[in-house]
């Protein structure tokens, strides 16, 4: 019937009535819970999700952090924080979610990152009965919206609330004084730098360092050596779980970076500092801390 | 006139390449600074001369397979290549040099492969069997690429990638020395060649009446051009279009003789390498775009303009 129904004319109508419906009803019948999604979506549960399914890490964290961990029945292969979270069973990679492991762990609800191919597995995920949320996660003010509905979906409004109020007031600061400046330099060949429009660049920001190529708009772009050299960045900081230089650091053609030739490199743990989460404000400080003792 | 045309072209390039650049270098400063030194000048030259292998090794094919349509990458050669570089990431191969290295060796394996399977029918080397052998060979070493990347961790992965697609980030005079190295014995043994391909072009049968040891001249002329491709694989990753367009310029302005085909090919093929490297460095900067777009960008209105021309006269 519904099938039916979006193959037909009628589907835009049928649509907006719907549409109509839901906003007349905008406050939620006893017991029913609904939040709309960054893909515009509104996401409607008669109970709070007691099966879910999370195909991000940062939203992994998230669940956890507000009290709703024990809800999980399902995660990715990179999901890996908090320890607990590795007792639950993987869905793999999720790029692209395979929506048959995803259904087969009978989730209530499925949280998905607002991407090209998690969309249409929305979708499909959809036609088979289960409830999806797509959110964005991308920067620093993205995690406290992310946070609230979550919370509301799950049932764990209190703890979400004030968790969101937290990343909220911290996206909000203003940028510390900044004396050193930064390069995320995330691979060399063709070198790629972190831009503007990142989760990073703002965490460099409130610790404190001026990430060099803040004027790119993108969140990450393909950028020259001789520009990374003109820019002149006292540190060059790597997304690494280890402390050793990269291979390219010993090439004559990297060696026209400054940082690059004094070895002012700056390792930060993935699982920190590669993706936005609950943690953003440890980052802050693990990053100061660094930069700090790097002096 | 027309070669002291392209003479002033090689020198403008070559100064311009070296004075033009994200990073701000004062006059005075150019023949000390490090920027210069070990930035923009092997950059410029990795350019020129990939872009000079590259010309040769495409005039070199569409000889041999008497195809206009014949690109160095069409015989498999960056289906091999990007096979090479996604094993030597998947598999964590170690060492700066395993990437290339690798890389090499794919599109050796392919260009192999593809010349097992034109030896195989009855005429030597034929180019309908080298053609459709290079399609069918590249198409299946992209399945397997394919199928590795989907299986393998993807962030790497997907950088591999941004290397396959070509361009002089990694130029270095370590890269320079490379192409310096696998570069001469190929590009003499074609230039040696110019005379029989000539002859070849009337045929295999008129050629081998003229006194072109026909089979021996399609083997070298193969294994060259594929060698000179490799090798600008090796250091610079799958720049496409050159190999194609360079050659009908050259023919285009300066005839088709082979003799003067090949130096032509050589130093257009730089010219059009190196400046469209230039302008991927300066153009967006601080950005960067990828080589092979500028080239497309450059080569295709100059070449629209030459054809028109030429079936105009």
């Amino acid at each position: 019937m519904r099938r039916w129904i979006q193959r037909t004319h009628l589907a835009g109508f049928v649509a907006l009535t719907i549409t109509a419906c839901a906003r007349a009803e905008h406050v939620p019948v006893r017991g029913g819970i609904a939040v709309t999604d960054d893909a515009g979506r509104r996401v409607t549960l008669a109970a709070p999700a007691r099966r879910i399914v999370s195909l991000l890490p940062s939203f992994t964290e998230i669940l956890f952090a507000i009290g709703a961990g024990d809800r999980l029945v399902g995660r990715t292969t990179w999901c890996d924080y908090p320890p607990g979270v590795l007792a639950v069973p993987s869905v793999g990679d999720a790029m692209p979610p395979s929506v048959e492991a995803v259904a087969a762990r009978r989730p209530d609800l499925v949280v998905l990152y607002r991407a090209g191919p998690n969309l249409t597995a929305a979708e499909q995920l959809e036609r088979l009965g289960i409830r999806t949320v797509l959110l964005d996660l991308n920067l620093l003010e993205q995690l406290g919206p992310a946070a609230r509905r979550l919370g509301v979906l799950t049932g764990h409004s209190r703890a979400a609330d004030s968790l969101a109020h937290v990343l909220d007031s911290l996206a909000s600061q203003p940028p510390a004084s900044s004396t050193r400046s930064l390069a995320f330099i995330v691979w060399d060949n063709p070198p790629i730098v972190i831009g503007a429009g990142s989760y990073l660049d703002r965490l460099a920001a409130l610790a404190g360092a001026r990430n060099v190529f803040h004027d790119v708009g993108a969140p990450s772009a393909q950028v020259s050596i001789e520009t990374i050299a003109a820019r002149d960045p006292d540190f060059v900081a790597l997304l690494s779980d280890s402390a050793v230089p990269p291979r390219y650091a010993m090439r004559p053609e990297w060696r026209v970076v400054r940082a690059v030739r004094n070895a002012r490199f700056l390792f930060l743990p993935g699982q920190l500092f590669g993706r936005p989460g609950p943690r953003a404000a440890e980052a802050i400080r693990e990053l100061r801390r660094r930069l700090e003792a790097a002096r | 006139m027309r070669y002291v045309l392209l003479a002033a072209a090689v020198l403008t390039t070559l100064t311009a390449a070296l004075l033009l650049g994200p990073a701000n270098v004062p006059f005075g400063d150019l023949l000390a600074s490090p920027i210069v030194w070990q930035l923009r000048l092997p950059r410029a030259l990795l350019a020129f001369l990939v872009g000079g292998a590259l010309g040769v090794s495409g005039v070199g094919l569409q000889a041999l397979v008497r195809n206009p349509l014949a690109d160095p990458f069409l015989l498999g050669l960056s289906g091999g290549a990007g096979l090479g570089a996604v094993v030597a990431i998947a598999f964590h191969l170690p060492g700066p040099w395993a990437l290339p290295l690798a890389a090499f060796v794919g599109a050796v394996g392919a260009m192999a492969l593809v010349y097992r399977l034109g030896l195989m029918s009855g005429a030597e080397l034929d180019p309908r069997i080298l053609l459709l052998g290079g399609v069918a060979v590249g198409a299946f070493a992209a399945a397997i690429t394919t199928a590795l990347v989907s299986l393998a961790e993807a962030t790497e992965l997907r950088n591999a990638f941004l290397w396959l697609w070509g361009g002089f980030s990694g130029a270095s005079w370590t890269t320079v020395l490379v192409i310096l190295v696998y570069t001469p014995l190929p590009l003499v043994v074609l230039f040696a060649a110019a005379r029989p391909l000539d002859l070849l072009a009337l045929g295999d049968e008129p050629a081998q009446y003229l006194g072109a040891d026909v089979r021996r001249l399609k083997r070298l002329v193969y294994l060259s051009a594929s060698l000179l491709t490799a090798a600008a694989v090796a250091v610079a990753g799958v720049i496409g279009f050159v190999g194609l367009i360079v050659p009908h310029v050259c023919r285009l302005l300066w005839g088709r003789l082979h003799r003067t085909l090949f130096p032509t090919a050589f130093l257009a093929g730089g010219v059009l390498l190196a400046a469209a490297d230039t302008l991927a460095r300066t153009v967006v900067a601080p950005r960067e775009l990828p080589v092979g777009i500028v080239t497309a960008l450059l080569g295709v209105p100059l070449f629209a303009f030459l054809l028109r021309r030429w079936t105009v006269s």
